[in-house]
């Protein structure tokens, strides 16, 4: 599946960068993410709630970026995998100046999508997909502009008591939020694909009701 | 006189059960089994790295989880591949839980079985399944590319590649004043029965048998199937086929993996088990069919006579191989329909590529076998400017020429020779039913009000009724009634109606004396299965031989008992009388208990046949040598090779001209299957054929996207016809009778179906004035076709 759409952040494209690259920005920005570990660098493992209503799933993916050309593009590797289904996608993201002193950012994913969403949803994921980019997008342009609440958010350490802090994973877990992003918790990646597999509760939600 | 019921439309037994919910389905069954569910894969091409059951292990109510590394034995092997044939050089089958590798979504991964389905359900959720992911291979032109494999053991990923020719085809083409090349192009559709398949298995540990119930075609020789895989003596082993919410070629393959996995399971853990398919599940792992790519060159003289056909066509097979290659073998013998190709030369290839497996679906390769051919006869007439019913009345073999040798070997490796069938005929009623003649009025009349209509035909050659054999066992019990049991299963054909019918009529009793079994291995232990169009004509016959000897039997007794000659009895109503003489005469009960000696009485009409009650010779056994006790027989009936049905359809279609949507307005059938034992269970057939006709012509797809997923997977998207899709059906019908079969019947099972794609093409190409070559068609792509159409016309 192929999805690619744009969006306009009110910030420079350095910072938009930066952003976009800071763990502590995208665990409160991605939709449903609960918790973002940096594996590696540009590495990170990322645990996703969604669900619809009694119908919740944890969500477990990771997400590795390449092809980085500050402050132009880079490339977005995501996979992971919950009850409804698998998703894999990579996406490219590049930005470029826009007027005011704003970002134009365009994104372009092709994504597998496998298991019961892959199957039951098709018709509705693309949609899904660009609805909960654009409240990703809206929730980083927040932190940009400073609607959002930015208070710091400092990595704990983790790994096994008596684990070597320098060794250890930085881990990023998300602030209680004001507002549930999307009605449909969710995500996987960062941009596109966690939409996707929030497309997965909603079906869940369906099949319950129907 | 008995009502003979043979060859009248009596109204289906089974009905009044079936409609006030009384069927008894496999779900309705094994209220208190263990759940299962699967844990299949969502890749339509993976290794297989780890499977992780650990979080699945607390889930309350878990019984157990099985992957590859717990089967055992033969149950540890790849699945059977049912039907074996040369040309099938790489044959593959899955294995029941896939080791290492899965080839298509849906493949099962990991079982469960747990106090229920939603318990099993859950545990499956909490398996991890790690794949380290292949490139898929989706479509025909990719596996022909071969640029990646399904199976890195089988090269260009051809499974099996098959030429048959009669005559030399090349040479009569190129020689031939015409030649004409078409392209064309049929998509995956499937059976899609409203009950999807469903296993329940039942051990007995104390004594060590097994009992099955399986939505099924075939259960005598999934009985086979298991205790062969699960190292059972056969006769420790009863399969049960309860009623069965559709097949339509899907439950003939066997043993699908959970047949042998919920015995296995069963066994183990010494409970009742159950798996009952759901939507989902049956669209990813079930089995598909239709998808094939077709290259038909034809060579044709001034009056449009063929002189040589070449085809080529490429199948796509899907993953794996267990029911062999009978799509593609049957496309390319059927193909030919009722007409002489002069020289003929069919070649094809198999394909793997990585989605659902393709087997059998109603009508089995003969639609697009049609589609070719049909295609063909409308593109002859269209280019020599003759009208299209001329054309193929031109090539049709003639009735004169029955029996016809095409030169061919058929799916049953047989001969293929044409028994009966008088297709001039069929196509004079026809023409006649539809008004083709005075369509072309029509048609300028709907276009001076600007609309734009078509019609359109298609002719077809069904073999039905193939071998091996099937039996049937018929017995007369002292209250008169007749019990009957054969070995193949049925799916709402209306069997309990039609073999009733046969069996009523040969010994004389009301119908409603009758009762039938079908596909239950504790009645009847010998049978092949229901598919091809067969049930009538094999188990028809064979229950027909049975009741046959029966009667003998009856008659002989019953001449004893009235010292007459028994070929002066006749049997009326369930009684046995003398013929002109209605006052010497002896009911059927009786009879059945005098041929049946007993010392021990039960009841007053046992207390007839015991000993002092009889006036028997002393000096003769109460049995006679070479006599068996009891007034029952058991029939085989084994034909040296298929009968074949034939057929023509015509549909009158409008397409609108502004959105293209494509209206049926009318749609005629006439129909030959031989000697009509019940017409409204013929028709009814038809209909239900026809509708799939309609789907499979106008709005049934499989959607593989390039990552080899099934975007389609629900009847949200997979648009099966609605009763205001399908038209209103007129039938006529030709009777030829079988010159193989003591009854004289062909099949009509599949018939409906097979000239559903090429009608819609032909009608819909008339219609809109050029040629329709890729099936099915949707209003959209419609729109387009006429779009190029224009941009082609106006270059």
């Amino acid at each position: 599946m192929k999805v690619s759409g744009t969006a306009v952040l009110h910030a420079p494209r350095d910072k938009v960068w930066a952003a976009l690259n800071d763990p502590a920005v995208l665990v409160r920005t991605i939709p449903g993410c609960q918790q973002l570990e940096q594996v590696g660098p540009d590495a990170y493992r990322a645990t996703v709630t969604a669900g619809v209503a009694s119908i919740k799933g944890t969500y477990s993916g990771d997400v590795r970026l390449s092809d980085q050309t500050e402050p132009d593009s880079f490339v977005m590797h995501a996979s992971g995998a919950g009850p409804p289904g698998t998703v894999s996608a990579d996406v490219r993201v590049t930005l470029a100046d826009a007027d005011d002193g704003a970002t134009r950012l365009e994104y372009d994913a092709d994504a597998i999508v496998g298991g019961v969403i892959g199957g039951v949803g098709q018709r509705m994921l693309a949609g899904v997909a660009k609805k909960t980019a654009g409240e990703f997008f809206s929730a980083v342009d927040d932190v940009l502009t400073g609607r959002a609440d930015l208070a710091p958010i400092a990595p704990t350490a983790a790994g096994p008591a008596g684990a070597s802090a320098a060794a250890a994973p930085a881990v990023y877990t998300a602030p209680q939020r004001q507002r549930q992003a999307v009605p449909v918790g969710v995500v996987l990646g960062a941009v596109v694909v966690g939409a996707l597999i929030a497309l997965a509760g909603v079906l869940i939600g369906w099949l319950i009701a129907s | 006189m008995t009502t003979r019921t043979m060859g009248e439309p009596v109204a289906r037994r089974e009905d009044p059960r079936l409609l006030s919910g009384q069927g008894r389905f496999l779900d309705d069954l094994g209220h208190d089994a263990l759940g299962v569910a699967f844990v299949r894969s969502p890749h339509a091409h993976a290794r297989v790295v780890d499977i992780d059951v650990t979080s699945a292990l607390d889930v309350d109510g878990l019984v157990a989880i099985y992957t590859y590394d717990d089967l055992t034995d033969r149950l540890a092997e790849p699945l059977p591949l049912l039907i074996p044939h040369p040309s099938l050089t790489h044959g593959r089958t899955p294995y029941a839980l896939a080791k290492d590798e899965v080839n298509h979504v849906g493949e099962a991964v990991a079982m469960v079985v747990a106090a229920d389905r939603y318990v099993a359900e859950d545990a499956c959720d909490r398996i991890r399944v790690t794949y380290e992911p292949r490139p898929a291979v989706v479509g025909i032109d990719n596996a022909r590319a071969a640029t990646h494999l399904v199976h890195d053991d089988v090269p260009g990923n051809v499974a099996a590649h098959m030429v048959q020719e009669t005559g030399d085809a090349r040479a009569a083409i190129d020689a031939a004043p015409h030649v004409l090349a078409l392209d064309l192009d049929v998509e995956r559709s499937a059976s899609t029965p409203l009950e999807g398949k469903g296993v329940y298995a039942r051990w007995d540990a104390d004594d060590r048998s097994l009992r099955v119930y399986t939505s099924t075609q075939a259960s005598t020789s999934v009985r086979a199937a298991i205790a062969a895989k699960l190292d059972l003596p056969p006769d420790r082993v009863e399969v049960v086929t309860p009623d069965v919410g559709g097949g339509f070629g899907v439950k003939i393959v066997h043993p699908w993996p959970e047949e042998v996995l919920v015995p296995w399971a069963a066994i183990r853990l010494g409970r009742e088990v159950k798996w009952v398919e759901d939507r989902r599940e049956h669209f990813v792992s079930s089995a598909h069919e239709r998808g094939q790519l077709q290259h038909v060159r034809v060579g044709f003289d001034d009056d449009g006579r063929l002189l040589g056909l070449d085809v080529r066509f490429w199948h796509d097979n899907g993953a794996y191989t267990p029911y062999g290659i009978i799509v593609p073998i049957v496309t390319s013998t059927q193909l030919l329909g009722p007409y002489k190709p002069g020289a003929y030369r069919v070649e094809f290839e198999s394909l793997y590529t990585n989605t659902v497996l393709v087997t059998p679906y109603r009508g089995a390769g003969r639609p697009q076998g049609c589609f070719a051919m049909e295609r063909t006869m409308d593109a002859i007439a269209a280019y020599l400017g003759i009208d299209r019913a001329e054309v193929r009345q031109r090539n049709f073999i003639q009735p004169g020429e029955m029996p016809y040798d095409l030169g061919l070997t058929f799916q049953d490796g047989r001969p293929l020779i044409y028994d009966s069938g008088d297709y001039p005929a069929s196509l004079e009623k026809l023409k006649k039913l539809v008004g083709w003649d005075d369509f072309d009025a029509c048609r300028e009349q709907a276009r001076a009000e600007g609309r734009r209509v078509g019609i359109g035909l298609a002719c077809y050659v069904e073999g039905t009724g193939v071998g091996p054999y099937e039996g049937g066992w018929v017995k007369v019990e002292t209250d008169g009634s007749v019990v009957v049991a054969t070995g193949l299963t049925t799916q709402g054909q209306g069997h309990q109606t039609a073999f009733a019918q046969v069996a009523a009529d040969v010994l004389g009793v009301p119908l409603d004396r009758v009762t039938v079994t079908t596909g239950d291995t504790r009645r009847f232990r010998y049978a092949v299965g229901t598919f091809a169009s067969r049930a009538l004509v094999m188990s028809g016959n064979a229950i027909a031989a049975a009741a046959r000897k029966v009667r003998e039997k009856a008659l002989r007794i019953a001449g004893e008992a009235l010292e007459a000659d028994p070929r002066d009895l006749e049997i009326v109503e369930g009684v046995v009388r003398v013929r002109g003489v209605p006052t010497s005469s002896i009911p059927l009960s009786t009879v059945a208990v005098l041929s049946n000696p007993l010392r021990y009485a039960f009841d007053a009409e046992s207390a007839r046949a015991t000993q002092f009650a009889t006036a028997a010779d002393p000096d003769r056994p109460p049995v006679a040598e070479g006599e068996e006790p009891g007034l029952e027989a058991t029939g085989y009936y084994s034909p040296p090779r298929a009968t074949f049905a034939n057929g023509m359809h015509a549909a009158v279609v409008e397409t609108d001209l502004q959105t293209a949507e494509i209206k049926v307005l009318r749609y005629c059938v006439v129909h030959d299957c031989g000697t009509l034992v019940n017409p409204r269970i013929v028709e009814g057939q038809v209909h239900g054929g026809v509708a799939q006709g309609v789907g499979g012509a106008l709005y049934e797809r499989m959607v593989y996207d390039s990552d080899g997923q099934l975007l389609n997977a629900s009847f949200m998207d997979f648009l099966m016809p609605y009763a205001s899709e399908v038209p209103k059906i007129e039938i006529d019908h030709l009777e030829t009778p079988s010159p193989l079969n003591p009854l004289g019947v062909k099949g009509a099972g599949e018939a409906g179906v097979i000239p559903g794609m090429a009608v819609f093409a032909s009608a819909i190409s008339d219609a809109e004035g050029f040629a329709i070559t890729r099936m099915p068609i949707s209003p959209s792509e419609l729109f387009d076709l006429r779009r190029q159409h224009e941009e082609d016309t106006a270059r």
